[in-house]
Protein backbone atom coordinates (compact mmCIF):
# COMPACT_ATOMS: atom_id res chain seq x y z
CA UNK A 1 0.00 0.00 0.00
CA UNK A 2 1.01 3.57 -0.44
CA UNK A 3 3.44 5.38 1.73
CA UNK A 4 4.89 8.82 1.24
CA UNK A 5 8.25 7.53 2.44
CA UNK A 6 8.53 5.19 -0.54
CA UNK A 7 7.17 7.59 -3.17
CA UNK A 8 3.81 8.82 -4.34
CA UNK A 9 1.14 6.16 -4.84
CA UNK A 10 -0.61 6.27 -8.21
CA UNK A 11 -3.03 4.32 -10.34
CA UNK A 12 -1.57 3.19 -13.66
CA UNK A 13 -3.07 0.92 -16.29
CA UNK A 14 -2.07 -2.61 -17.09
CA UNK A 15 -3.43 -2.29 -20.58
CA UNK A 16 -2.90 -5.89 -21.52
CA UNK A 17 -5.55 -6.93 -19.00
CA UNK A 18 -8.27 -4.37 -19.79
CA UNK A 19 -11.44 -5.82 -21.27
CA UNK A 20 -13.26 -2.50 -21.71
CA UNK A 21 -16.03 -3.36 -19.24
CA UNK A 22 -16.33 0.18 -17.85
CA UNK A 23 -16.43 -1.02 -14.24
CA UNK A 24 -13.78 1.56 -13.29
CA UNK A 25 -15.94 4.43 -14.55
CA UNK A 26 -18.97 3.17 -12.68
CA UNK A 27 -17.00 2.57 -9.49
CA UNK A 28 -15.61 6.10 -9.57
CA UNK A 29 -18.95 7.78 -10.20
CA UNK A 30 -20.78 5.70 -7.59
CA UNK A 31 -18.12 6.14 -4.91
CA UNK A 32 -18.00 9.92 -5.21
CA UNK A 33 -21.58 10.58 -6.25
CA UNK A 34 -20.43 12.22 -9.47
CA UNK A 35 -22.78 13.50 -12.19
CA UNK A 36 -23.24 11.12 -15.14
CA UNK A 37 -21.04 13.10 -17.52
CA UNK A 38 -18.13 13.12 -15.09
CA UNK A 39 -15.16 11.05 -16.26
CA UNK A 40 -12.45 11.17 -13.65
CA UNK A 41 -11.46 7.90 -15.28
CA UNK A 42 -12.56 7.05 -18.78
CA UNK A 43 -12.01 4.25 -21.24
CA UNK A 44 -10.48 5.83 -24.35
CA UNK A 45 -9.93 4.61 -27.89
CA UNK A 46 -6.42 3.93 -29.11
CA UNK A 47 -5.54 3.72 -32.77
CA UNK A 48 -9.01 4.96 -33.48
CA UNK A 49 -10.37 3.95 -36.85
CA UNK A 50 -7.76 1.31 -37.52
CA UNK A 51 -7.91 -2.47 -37.38
CA UNK A 52 -5.91 -2.32 -34.16
CA UNK A 53 -8.39 -0.06 -32.38
CA UNK A 54 -8.60 -0.87 -28.72
CA UNK A 55 -9.99 0.77 -25.59
CA UNK A 56 -8.06 1.40 -22.40
CA UNK A 57 -8.60 3.25 -19.09
CA UNK A 58 -7.03 6.69 -18.70
CA UNK A 59 -7.02 9.05 -15.74
CA UNK A 60 -4.77 11.60 -14.06
CA UNK A 61 -1.39 10.09 -13.22
CA UNK A 62 -0.56 12.78 -10.65
CA UNK A 63 2.65 13.65 -12.45
CA UNK A 64 5.76 14.49 -10.52
CA UNK A 65 6.44 17.31 -12.99
CA UNK A 66 2.79 18.12 -13.62
CA UNK A 67 2.39 20.41 -16.68
CA UNK A 68 -1.10 21.31 -15.50
CA UNK A 69 0.28 22.91 -12.35
CA UNK A 70 2.80 24.89 -14.39
CA UNK A 71 0.13 26.47 -16.59
CA UNK A 72 -2.71 26.98 -14.09
CA UNK A 73 -3.02 30.80 -13.80
CA UNK A 74 -4.73 30.81 -10.43
CA UNK A 75 -2.76 28.12 -8.61
CA UNK A 76 -5.99 26.17 -8.29
CA UNK A 77 -3.92 23.10 -9.13
CA UNK A 78 -1.33 22.17 -6.57
CA UNK A 79 0.35 19.22 -4.91
CA UNK A 80 -1.32 17.76 -1.86
CA UNK A 81 0.59 16.62 1.19
CA UNK A 82 0.82 13.19 -0.41
CA UNK A 83 2.34 14.75 -3.56
CA UNK A 84 -0.70 14.03 -5.69
CA UNK A 85 -2.18 16.75 -7.92
CA UNK A 86 -5.32 18.33 -6.49
CA UNK A 87 -7.68 21.03 -7.74
CA UNK A 88 -9.19 23.66 -5.48
CA UNK A 89 -12.72 24.25 -6.78
CA UNK A 90 -12.80 27.57 -5.00
CA UNK A 91 -9.91 28.89 -7.07
CA UNK A 92 -10.49 27.31 -10.49
CA UNK A 93 -11.89 29.65 -13.16
CA UNK A 94 -12.55 26.96 -15.77
CA UNK A 95 -10.09 28.37 -18.33
CA UNK A 96 -9.08 24.91 -19.68
CA UNK A 97 -5.38 25.81 -19.67
CA UNK A 98 -4.65 22.62 -17.74
CA UNK A 99 -6.55 20.67 -20.39
CA UNK A 100 -4.30 22.17 -23.04
CA UNK A 101 -1.18 21.48 -21.02
CA UNK A 102 -1.85 17.91 -19.89
CA UNK A 103 -0.14 15.43 -22.23
CA UNK A 104 -2.61 12.69 -21.26
CA UNK A 105 -5.89 14.57 -21.67
CA UNK A 106 -6.85 13.96 -18.05
CA UNK A 107 -8.53 17.23 -17.02
CA UNK A 108 -12.24 17.37 -17.66
CA UNK A 109 -14.89 20.04 -17.23
CA UNK A 110 -18.34 18.58 -16.61
CA UNK A 111 -21.03 21.16 -17.27
CA UNK A 112 -23.74 19.79 -15.01
CA UNK A 113 -25.03 22.38 -12.60
CA UNK A 114 -24.79 21.36 -8.99
CA UNK A 115 -25.51 23.32 -5.83
CA UNK A 116 -22.70 25.51 -4.59
CA UNK A 117 -22.16 23.27 -1.57
CA UNK A 118 -21.40 20.34 -3.82
CA UNK A 119 -19.24 22.41 -6.12
CA UNK A 120 -17.06 23.24 -3.16
CA UNK A 121 -16.69 19.57 -2.34
CA UNK A 122 -13.33 18.96 -0.77
CA UNK A 123 -12.38 16.24 -3.23
CA UNK A 124 -12.48 18.23 -6.46
CA UNK A 125 -14.68 20.49 -8.54
CA UNK A 126 -17.17 17.88 -9.73
CA UNK A 127 -19.15 20.15 -12.01
CA UNK A 128 -20.31 23.64 -13.08
CA UNK A 129 -17.71 23.80 -15.86
CA UNK A 130 -14.79 23.76 -13.45
CA UNK A 131 -11.82 21.45 -13.83
CA UNK A 132 -12.19 18.05 -12.23
CA UNK A 133 -9.85 15.10 -12.05
CA UNK A 134 -8.99 11.87 -10.33
CA UNK A 135 -8.20 12.27 -6.63
CA UNK A 136 -6.74 8.78 -6.19
CA UNK A 137 -9.51 8.30 -3.62
CA UNK A 138 -7.42 9.68 -0.78
CA UNK A 139 -10.20 9.21 1.82
CA UNK A 140 -10.34 5.53 0.89
CA UNK A 141 -6.56 5.28 1.20
CA UNK A 142 -6.78 6.70 4.71
CA UNK A 143 -9.06 3.74 5.52
CA UNK A 144 -6.54 1.33 4.08
CA UNK A 145 -8.47 0.82 0.85
CA UNK A 146 -7.29 1.06 -2.71
CA UNK A 147 -8.87 3.61 -5.07
CA UNK A 148 -12.34 2.50 -6.16
CA UNK A 149 -11.40 1.94 -9.79
CA UNK A 150 -8.43 -0.32 -9.00
CA UNK A 151 -10.39 -2.08 -6.29
CA UNK A 152 -13.33 -2.96 -8.54
CA UNK A 153 -11.50 -3.72 -11.79
CA UNK A 154 -12.33 -7.38 -12.46
CA UNK A 155 -9.17 -8.09 -14.41
CA UNK A 156 -6.61 -6.11 -12.36
CA UNK A 157 -6.08 -3.80 -15.30
CA UNK A 158 -5.55 -0.89 -12.92
CA UNK A 159 -2.51 -1.12 -10.70
CA UNK A 160 -2.10 1.01 -7.60
CA UNK A 161 1.03 1.68 -5.59
CA UNK A 162 4.29 3.52 -5.24
CA UNK A 163 6.77 3.37 -8.13
CA UNK A 164 8.57 0.50 -6.42
CA UNK A 165 5.31 -1.40 -5.84
CA UNK A 166 4.14 -0.75 -9.39
CA UNK A 167 7.45 -1.98 -10.75
CA UNK A 168 7.10 -5.20 -8.78
CA UNK A 169 3.49 -5.71 -9.95
CA UNK A 170 4.42 -5.17 -13.58
CA UNK A 171 7.25 -7.64 -13.19
CA UNK A 172 5.01 -10.19 -11.45
CA UNK A 173 2.44 -9.96 -14.22
CA UNK A 174 5.14 -10.12 -16.86
CA UNK A 175 3.80 -7.07 -18.68
CA UNK A 176 5.54 -4.03 -20.11
CA UNK A 177 5.25 -0.52 -18.75
CA UNK A 178 2.46 1.59 -20.22
CA UNK A 179 4.78 4.62 -20.36
CA UNK A 180 7.52 5.56 -22.77
CA UNK A 181 10.61 7.35 -21.50
CA UNK A 182 9.24 10.88 -21.93
CA UNK A 183 5.94 10.06 -20.28
CA UNK A 184 7.61 8.15 -17.43
CA UNK A 185 9.90 11.10 -16.75
CA UNK A 186 6.94 13.46 -16.44
CA UNK A 187 4.87 11.10 -14.33
CA UNK A 188 7.49 9.53 -12.07
CA UNK A 189 10.38 12.02 -12.14
CA UNK A 190 13.49 10.51 -10.58
CA UNK A 191 11.67 7.19 -10.12
CA UNK A 192 11.06 6.77 -13.86
CA UNK A 193 13.76 4.14 -14.16
CA UNK A 194 11.81 1.82 -11.86
CA UNK A 195 8.87 1.86 -14.25
CA UNK A 196 10.72 1.76 -17.54
CA UNK A 197 13.04 -0.93 -16.24
CA UNK A 198 16.20 0.86 -17.36
CA UNK B 1 4.48 -0.57 -30.15
CA UNK B 2 4.01 3.15 -29.62
CA UNK B 3 0.51 4.33 -30.37
CA UNK B 4 -1.32 7.61 -30.08
CA UNK B 5 -4.48 8.19 -28.13
CA UNK B 6 -7.11 9.43 -30.54
CA UNK B 7 -9.89 10.40 -28.21
CA UNK B 8 -9.50 14.18 -28.33
CA UNK B 9 -9.65 14.80 -32.06
CA UNK B 10 -10.54 17.33 -33.22
CA UNK B 11 -9.18 19.55 -30.49
CA UNK B 12 -12.05 20.49 -28.21
CA UNK B 13 -10.69 22.37 -25.22
CA UNK B 14 -11.35 25.81 -26.68
CA UNK B 15 -14.06 27.17 -28.95
CA UNK B 16 -14.64 30.22 -31.15
CA UNK B 17 -14.59 32.58 -28.20
CA UNK B 18 -10.88 32.02 -27.69
CA UNK B 19 -10.28 32.75 -31.37
CA UNK B 20 -12.14 36.06 -31.19
CA UNK B 21 -10.31 36.94 -27.97
CA UNK B 22 -6.88 36.23 -29.43
CA UNK B 23 -7.69 38.14 -32.62
CA UNK B 24 -9.01 41.17 -30.75
CA UNK B 25 -6.13 41.52 -28.30
CA UNK B 26 -3.73 41.15 -31.23
CA UNK B 27 -5.43 43.94 -33.17
CA UNK B 28 -5.68 46.10 -30.04
CA UNK B 29 -2.04 45.80 -29.06
CA UNK B 30 -0.83 46.21 -32.65
CA UNK B 31 -2.99 49.30 -33.09
CA UNK B 32 -1.68 50.84 -29.88
CA UNK B 33 1.96 50.27 -30.82
CA UNK B 34 1.59 51.65 -34.33
CA UNK B 35 -0.55 54.50 -33.00
CA UNK B 36 2.14 55.34 -30.50
CA UNK B 37 4.77 55.47 -33.22
CA UNK B 38 2.52 57.81 -35.17
CA UNK B 39 2.07 59.87 -32.00
CA UNK B 40 5.82 60.29 -31.71
CA UNK B 41 6.14 61.17 -35.39
CA UNK B 42 3.37 63.72 -35.09
CA UNK B 43 5.18 65.32 -32.15
CA UNK B 44 8.51 65.38 -33.98
CA UNK B 45 7.17 66.52 -37.35
CA UNK B 46 4.32 68.68 -36.12
CA UNK B 47 1.90 67.19 -38.62
CA UNK B 48 -1.65 66.51 -37.48
CA UNK B 49 -2.34 63.65 -39.88
CA UNK B 50 0.14 61.49 -37.99
CA UNK B 51 -1.82 62.38 -34.90
CA UNK B 52 -4.96 61.06 -36.51
CA UNK B 53 -3.31 57.65 -36.87
CA UNK B 54 -2.26 57.89 -33.22
CA UNK B 55 -5.79 58.78 -32.11
CA UNK B 56 -7.36 55.96 -34.08
CA UNK B 57 -4.63 53.57 -33.00
CA UNK B 58 -5.53 54.20 -29.37
CA UNK B 59 -9.23 54.03 -30.20
CA UNK B 60 -8.83 50.68 -31.96
CA UNK B 61 -6.85 49.52 -28.92
CA UNK B 62 -9.75 50.45 -26.67
CA UNK B 63 -12.31 48.85 -29.00
CA UNK B 64 -10.34 45.61 -29.21
CA UNK B 65 -10.13 45.45 -25.45
CA UNK B 66 -13.83 46.23 -25.15
CA UNK B 67 -14.62 43.16 -27.27
CA UNK B 68 -11.88 40.57 -26.67
CA UNK B 69 -11.61 40.11 -22.89
CA UNK B 70 -15.41 40.08 -22.32
CA UNK B 71 -15.70 37.35 -24.94
CA UNK B 72 -12.99 35.39 -23.12
CA UNK B 73 -14.76 35.85 -19.80
CA UNK B 74 -17.92 34.41 -21.34
CA UNK B 75 -15.92 31.24 -21.99
CA UNK B 76 -14.87 30.81 -18.39
CA UNK B 77 -16.83 28.87 -15.81
CA UNK B 78 -16.41 31.58 -13.20
CA UNK B 79 -15.92 34.93 -14.99
CA UNK B 80 -16.37 37.10 -11.92
CA UNK B 81 -13.75 35.12 -10.05
CA UNK B 82 -11.38 35.54 -13.00
CA UNK B 83 -11.95 39.31 -13.03
CA UNK B 84 -10.48 39.63 -9.54
CA UNK B 85 -7.04 39.45 -11.13
CA UNK B 86 -4.77 40.42 -8.22
CA UNK B 87 -6.50 37.89 -6.01
CA UNK B 88 -6.79 35.01 -8.45
CA UNK B 89 -3.98 35.23 -11.02
CA UNK B 90 -1.18 34.20 -8.68
CA UNK B 91 0.87 31.85 -10.85
CA UNK B 92 3.16 34.19 -12.77
CA UNK B 93 4.72 31.19 -14.48
CA UNK B 94 1.49 30.83 -16.48
CA UNK B 95 1.07 32.82 -19.68
CA UNK B 96 -2.59 33.32 -18.88
CA UNK B 97 -1.80 35.00 -15.57
CA UNK B 98 0.91 37.12 -17.21
CA UNK B 99 -1.49 38.00 -19.99
CA UNK B 100 -4.17 39.07 -17.54
CA UNK B 101 -1.84 41.51 -15.81
CA UNK B 102 -0.46 42.83 -19.09
CA UNK B 103 -3.98 43.33 -20.43
CA UNK B 104 -4.95 45.18 -17.27
CA UNK B 105 -2.09 47.68 -17.51
CA UNK B 106 -2.37 47.89 -21.29
CA UNK B 107 -6.07 48.71 -20.98
CA UNK B 108 -5.34 51.44 -18.46
CA UNK B 109 -2.63 52.90 -20.70
CA UNK B 110 -4.77 52.82 -23.83
CA UNK B 111 -7.59 54.58 -22.01
CA UNK B 112 -5.32 57.29 -20.64
CA UNK B 113 -3.54 57.91 -23.93
CA UNK B 114 -6.82 58.06 -25.83
CA UNK B 115 -8.36 60.52 -23.38
CA UNK B 116 -5.28 62.74 -23.52
CA UNK B 117 -5.28 62.71 -27.33
CA UNK B 118 -9.02 62.90 -28.03
CA UNK B 119 -10.23 65.21 -25.27
CA UNK B 120 -9.33 68.63 -24.00
CA UNK B 121 -9.11 72.02 -25.61
CA UNK B 122 -5.34 71.75 -25.58
CA UNK B 123 -5.20 68.21 -26.91
CA UNK B 124 -2.21 67.36 -29.09
CA UNK B 125 -2.69 67.02 -32.86
CA UNK B 126 -6.04 68.75 -32.64
CA UNK B 127 -5.42 72.45 -32.26
CA UNK B 128 -2.84 74.36 -34.18
CA UNK B 129 -1.01 71.46 -35.76
CA UNK B 130 -1.41 71.60 -39.54
CA UNK B 131 -1.97 68.73 -41.89
CA UNK B 132 1.03 68.13 -44.08
CA UNK B 133 -1.07 68.57 -47.19
CA UNK B 134 -3.04 71.48 -45.76
CA UNK B 135 -0.52 74.16 -44.94
CA UNK B 136 -3.33 76.68 -44.96
CA UNK B 137 -6.64 75.53 -43.62
CA UNK B 138 -9.91 76.33 -45.27
CA UNK B 139 -10.75 79.02 -42.78
CA UNK B 140 -7.65 80.96 -43.49
CA UNK B 141 -5.28 79.40 -41.08
CA UNK B 142 -7.42 78.65 -38.08
CA UNK B 143 -7.84 74.93 -37.66
CA UNK B 144 -11.53 74.23 -37.75
CA UNK B 145 -10.98 71.25 -35.48
CA UNK B 146 -9.55 73.41 -32.78
CA UNK B 147 -12.93 74.13 -31.31
CA UNK B 148 -12.63 71.65 -28.54
CA UNK B 149 -15.90 70.26 -29.70
CA UNK B 150 -18.10 72.39 -27.54
CA UNK B 151 -18.86 75.30 -29.80
CA UNK B 152 -21.56 75.40 -32.37
CA UNK B 153 -21.26 76.17 -36.05
CA UNK B 154 -18.61 75.11 -38.56
CA UNK B 155 -16.07 74.23 -35.93
CA UNK B 156 -18.34 71.71 -34.26
CA UNK B 157 -19.23 70.24 -37.62
CA UNK B 158 -15.55 69.62 -38.22
CA UNK B 159 -15.00 67.70 -35.02
CA UNK B 160 -18.30 65.92 -35.16
CA UNK B 161 -17.31 64.17 -38.33
CA UNK B 162 -14.47 62.08 -36.95
CA UNK B 163 -14.81 59.11 -34.68
CA UNK B 164 -13.20 60.81 -31.75
CA UNK B 165 -15.37 63.77 -32.59
CA UNK B 166 -18.29 61.37 -32.58
CA UNK B 167 -17.34 60.32 -29.11
CA UNK B 168 -16.95 63.95 -28.18
CA UNK B 169 -20.39 64.58 -29.56
CA UNK B 170 -21.80 61.77 -27.44
CA UNK B 171 -20.13 63.22 -24.38
CA UNK B 172 -21.43 66.64 -25.34
CA UNK B 173 -24.98 65.36 -25.59
CA UNK B 174 -24.87 63.81 -22.16
CA UNK B 175 -23.33 66.95 -20.78
CA UNK B 176 -19.96 65.50 -19.84
CA UNK B 177 -17.75 66.86 -22.58
CA UNK B 178 -16.75 69.98 -20.68
CA UNK B 179 -15.87 67.97 -17.59
CA UNK B 180 -13.90 65.33 -19.51
CA UNK B 181 -12.09 68.03 -21.50
CA UNK B 182 -11.18 69.73 -18.26
CA UNK B 183 -9.97 66.49 -16.70
CA UNK B 184 -7.93 65.69 -19.83
CA UNK B 185 -6.35 69.13 -19.91
CA UNK B 186 -5.59 69.16 -16.20
CA UNK B 187 -4.10 65.67 -16.08
CA UNK B 188 -2.21 65.76 -19.35
CA UNK B 189 1.51 66.21 -18.70
CA UNK B 190 3.96 67.83 -21.07
CA UNK B 191 4.31 66.16 -24.45
CA UNK B 192 7.65 64.64 -23.53
CA UNK B 193 6.30 63.12 -20.35
CA UNK B 194 3.08 62.02 -22.07
CA UNK B 195 5.03 60.20 -24.74
CA UNK B 196 7.26 58.69 -22.07
CA UNK B 197 4.21 57.35 -20.28
CA UNK B 198 2.92 56.11 -23.63
CA UNK B 199 6.19 54.24 -24.17
CA UNK B 200 5.85 52.61 -20.75
CA UNK B 201 2.38 51.37 -21.60
CA UNK B 202 3.78 50.39 -24.98
CA UNK B 203 5.84 47.76 -23.20
CA UNK B 204 2.62 46.22 -21.91
CA UNK B 205 1.14 46.46 -25.42
CA UNK B 206 4.17 44.60 -26.77
CA UNK B 207 3.70 42.01 -24.03
CA UNK B 208 0.05 41.57 -25.00
CA UNK B 209 1.09 41.16 -28.64
CA UNK B 210 3.43 38.32 -27.69
CA UNK B 211 0.78 36.94 -25.36
CA UNK B 212 -1.61 36.82 -28.32
CA UNK B 213 0.64 34.04 -29.59
CA UNK B 214 1.47 32.38 -26.29
CA UNK B 215 -2.19 32.37 -25.24
CA UNK B 216 -2.57 29.44 -27.61
CA UNK B 217 0.26 27.71 -25.81
CA UNK B 218 -0.08 24.16 -24.64
CA UNK B 219 2.34 24.42 -21.76
CA UNK B 220 5.78 22.95 -21.31
CA UNK B 221 4.91 19.73 -23.13
CA UNK B 222 3.57 21.52 -26.26
CA UNK B 223 1.11 18.84 -27.27
CA UNK B 224 -0.50 20.97 -30.02
CA UNK B 225 2.07 20.96 -32.79
CA UNK B 226 0.31 23.58 -34.95
CA UNK B 227 0.91 26.15 -32.23
CA UNK B 228 4.68 25.82 -32.33
CA UNK B 229 5.90 29.17 -30.94
CA UNK B 230 8.73 29.45 -33.48
CA UNK B 231 6.17 29.82 -36.25
CA UNK B 232 3.22 31.22 -34.33
CA UNK B 233 4.93 34.20 -32.66
CA UNK B 234 5.97 35.89 -35.94
CA UNK B 235 2.50 35.34 -37.38
CA UNK B 236 0.87 36.96 -34.38
CA UNK B 237 3.33 39.84 -34.05
CA UNK B 238 3.26 40.83 -37.71
CA UNK B 239 -0.45 40.08 -37.91
CA UNK B 240 -1.31 42.21 -34.90
CA UNK B 241 0.79 45.18 -36.01
CA UNK B 242 -0.55 44.92 -39.57
CA UNK B 243 -4.19 44.58 -38.61
CA UNK B 244 -4.04 47.31 -35.97
CA UNK B 245 -2.40 49.81 -38.32
CA UNK B 246 -4.66 48.94 -41.25
CA UNK B 247 -7.78 49.51 -39.16
CA UNK B 248 -6.40 52.82 -37.87
CA UNK B 249 -5.57 53.89 -41.43
CA UNK B 250 -9.05 52.90 -42.56
CA UNK B 251 -10.69 54.96 -39.81
CA UNK B 252 -8.47 57.97 -40.54
CA UNK B 253 -9.40 57.73 -44.22
CA UNK B 254 -13.06 57.38 -43.28
CA UNK B 255 -12.89 60.49 -41.14
CA UNK B 256 -11.33 62.64 -43.84
CA UNK B 257 -13.01 61.09 -46.87
CA UNK B 258 -9.62 60.97 -48.53
CA UNK B 259 -6.05 59.95 -47.77
CA UNK B 260 -3.45 62.65 -47.30
CA UNK B 261 0.25 62.09 -47.71
CA UNK B 262 0.83 60.82 -44.19
CA UNK B 263 -2.10 58.42 -44.30
CA UNK B 264 -0.76 57.09 -47.58
CA UNK B 265 2.60 56.47 -45.94
CA UNK B 266 0.97 54.51 -43.14
CA UNK B 267 -1.08 52.59 -45.69
CA UNK B 268 2.14 51.50 -47.38
CA UNK B 269 3.64 50.48 -44.04
CA UNK B 270 0.48 48.51 -43.30
CA UNK B 271 0.76 46.77 -46.67
CA UNK B 272 4.34 45.84 -45.84
CA UNK B 273 3.35 44.42 -42.47
CA UNK B 274 0.51 42.46 -44.07
CA UNK B 275 3.00 41.06 -46.59
CA UNK B 276 5.29 40.03 -43.73
CA UNK B 277 2.34 38.32 -42.07
CA UNK B 278 1.58 36.52 -45.30
CA UNK B 279 5.16 35.28 -45.50
CA UNK B 280 5.00 34.07 -41.89
CA UNK B 281 1.74 32.23 -42.57
CA UNK B 282 3.11 30.64 -45.75
CA UNK B 283 6.25 29.62 -43.86
CA UNK B 284 4.02 27.89 -41.33
CA UNK B 285 2.24 25.95 -44.04
CA UNK B 286 5.39 24.99 -45.91
CA UNK B 287 8.06 24.60 -43.24
CA UNK B 288 6.23 23.64 -40.04
CA UNK B 289 5.40 20.07 -41.20
CA UNK B 290 9.06 19.60 -42.09
CA UNK B 291 10.30 20.90 -38.76
CA UNK B 292 7.56 19.37 -36.62
CA UNK B 293 6.11 16.27 -38.31
CA UNK B 294 3.33 16.05 -35.72
CA UNK B 295 1.91 19.27 -37.18
CA UNK B 296 1.36 17.78 -40.64
CA UNK B 297 -2.25 16.61 -40.04
CA UNK B 298 -3.23 20.04 -38.68
CA UNK B 299 -1.65 21.84 -41.64
CA UNK B 300 -3.47 19.46 -43.97
CA UNK B 301 -6.69 20.35 -42.17
CA UNK B 302 -5.98 24.05 -42.66
CA UNK B 303 -5.74 23.41 -46.39
CA UNK B 304 -8.71 21.05 -46.68
CA UNK B 305 -11.46 20.96 -44.07
CA UNK B 306 -10.76 24.52 -42.91
CA UNK B 307 -9.74 25.85 -46.33
CA UNK B 308 -12.68 28.25 -46.55
CA UNK B 309 -11.77 29.82 -43.24
CA UNK B 310 -8.00 29.69 -43.60
CA UNK B 311 -7.35 30.19 -47.30
CA UNK B 312 -10.47 32.15 -48.14
CA UNK B 313 -10.97 34.14 -44.95
CA UNK B 314 -7.54 34.54 -43.41
CA UNK B 315 -5.15 34.51 -46.37
CA UNK B 316 -7.12 35.88 -49.32
CA UNK B 317 -9.71 38.15 -47.68
CA UNK B 318 -7.58 39.06 -44.68
CA UNK B 319 -4.13 39.50 -46.22
CA UNK B 320 -3.96 39.40 -50.03
CA UNK B 321 -6.98 41.58 -50.84
CA UNK B 322 -6.13 44.23 -48.21
CA UNK B 323 -2.57 44.44 -49.57
CA UNK B 324 -3.99 44.99 -53.06
CA UNK B 325 -6.47 47.58 -51.77
CA UNK B 326 -3.83 49.49 -49.82
CA UNK B 327 -1.26 49.52 -52.61
CA UNK B 328 -3.86 50.06 -55.33
CA UNK B 329 -5.50 52.88 -53.43
CA UNK B 330 -2.28 54.74 -52.67
CA UNK B 331 -0.57 54.36 -56.02
CA UNK B 332 -3.86 54.79 -57.87
CA UNK B 333 -4.35 58.18 -56.21
CA UNK B 334 -0.75 59.22 -56.78
CA UNK B 335 -1.10 58.46 -60.47
CA UNK B 336 -4.52 60.09 -60.49
CA UNK B 337 -6.10 56.87 -61.68
CA UNK B 338 -8.36 56.74 -58.63
CA UNK B 339 -10.22 59.61 -57.02
CA UNK B 340 -9.34 60.55 -53.43
CA UNK B 341 -12.73 59.28 -52.38
CA UNK B 342 -12.07 55.99 -54.11
CA UNK B 343 -8.74 55.67 -52.31
CA UNK B 344 -10.39 56.37 -48.98
CA UNK B 345 -12.98 53.70 -49.74
CA UNK B 346 -10.23 51.23 -50.58
CA UNK B 347 -8.44 51.93 -47.29
CA UNK B 348 -11.67 51.62 -45.32
CA UNK B 349 -12.43 48.31 -47.04
CA UNK B 350 -8.92 47.08 -46.24
CA UNK B 351 -9.43 47.99 -42.60
CA UNK B 352 -12.68 46.05 -42.44
CA UNK B 353 -11.23 43.03 -44.23
CA UNK B 354 -8.20 42.67 -41.95
CA UNK B 355 -10.51 42.38 -38.95
CA UNK B 356 -12.37 39.57 -40.70
CA UNK B 357 -9.07 37.97 -41.68
CA UNK B 358 -7.57 38.20 -38.20
CA UNK B 359 -10.58 36.52 -36.65
CA UNK B 360 -10.64 33.91 -39.42
CA UNK B 361 -6.94 33.14 -38.88
CA UNK B 362 -7.38 32.74 -35.13
CA UNK B 363 -10.40 30.49 -35.59
CA UNK B 364 -8.63 28.40 -38.23
CA UNK B 365 -5.67 27.87 -35.90
CA UNK B 366 -8.07 26.65 -33.23
CA UNK B 367 -10.30 24.50 -35.39
CA UNK B 368 -7.44 22.81 -37.23
CA UNK B 369 -5.43 22.16 -34.07
CA UNK B 370 -4.97 18.58 -33.02
CA UNK B 371 -4.03 17.46 -29.58
CA UNK B 372 -1.02 15.18 -29.80
CA UNK B 373 -1.12 13.03 -26.69
CA UNK B 374 1.98 11.53 -25.21
CA UNK B 375 2.77 8.42 -27.29
CA UNK B 376 2.29 5.40 -25.09
CA UNK B 377 3.67 1.93 -25.73
CA UNK B 378 1.31 -1.00 -25.42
Amino acid sequence: MSTQDNGTARVIPNWESCIDCGACEVACQRTWDLPPESDRIQVVALEHGTGDETNKPMQCYNCTDAPCIDVCPTDALHYSQSDTVRVDAGMCIGCHYCGVGCPFGAPQYPDDEVPEAQEEHLMGAKSNGLMDKCTTCEPRQEEGLEPACASECPTDALLFGTPEELSEKLEEDGVSTPFNDEAAEIVFGDDADMITGE
Amino acid sequence: MAVEIAYELPYTQWNWRIGVYIAMIGIASGAYLMGYLADVRSWRLGEREHGRIAKYGYLVGLAGLAIGPPVLLSHLATPFRAMMIPLTMTNLGSWMALGAYMLMFFGLGTFIMFVWVAFGRERPHGTTTPDADEAVAADGGRDVASDGGSESGPAQAATGGDTAGGIRRVFNRIGLLGAVDTVADRTRPTETVRLGIGALFGLFAAGVLIYSAMAYGSGPTERVALWDPTFLVPVQIFGGLAAGLTVAVGLAALERGRAGRAIQQYALVAAGLLAATLVAVLATVVLLPEQVPAAEPAVDTLLSTQATLFVGGAVVAGLVVPIVLLLGGVFGQRREAISPTGTAAALVAAGALVIVGKVALALAYLLAAEFTPMPLPM
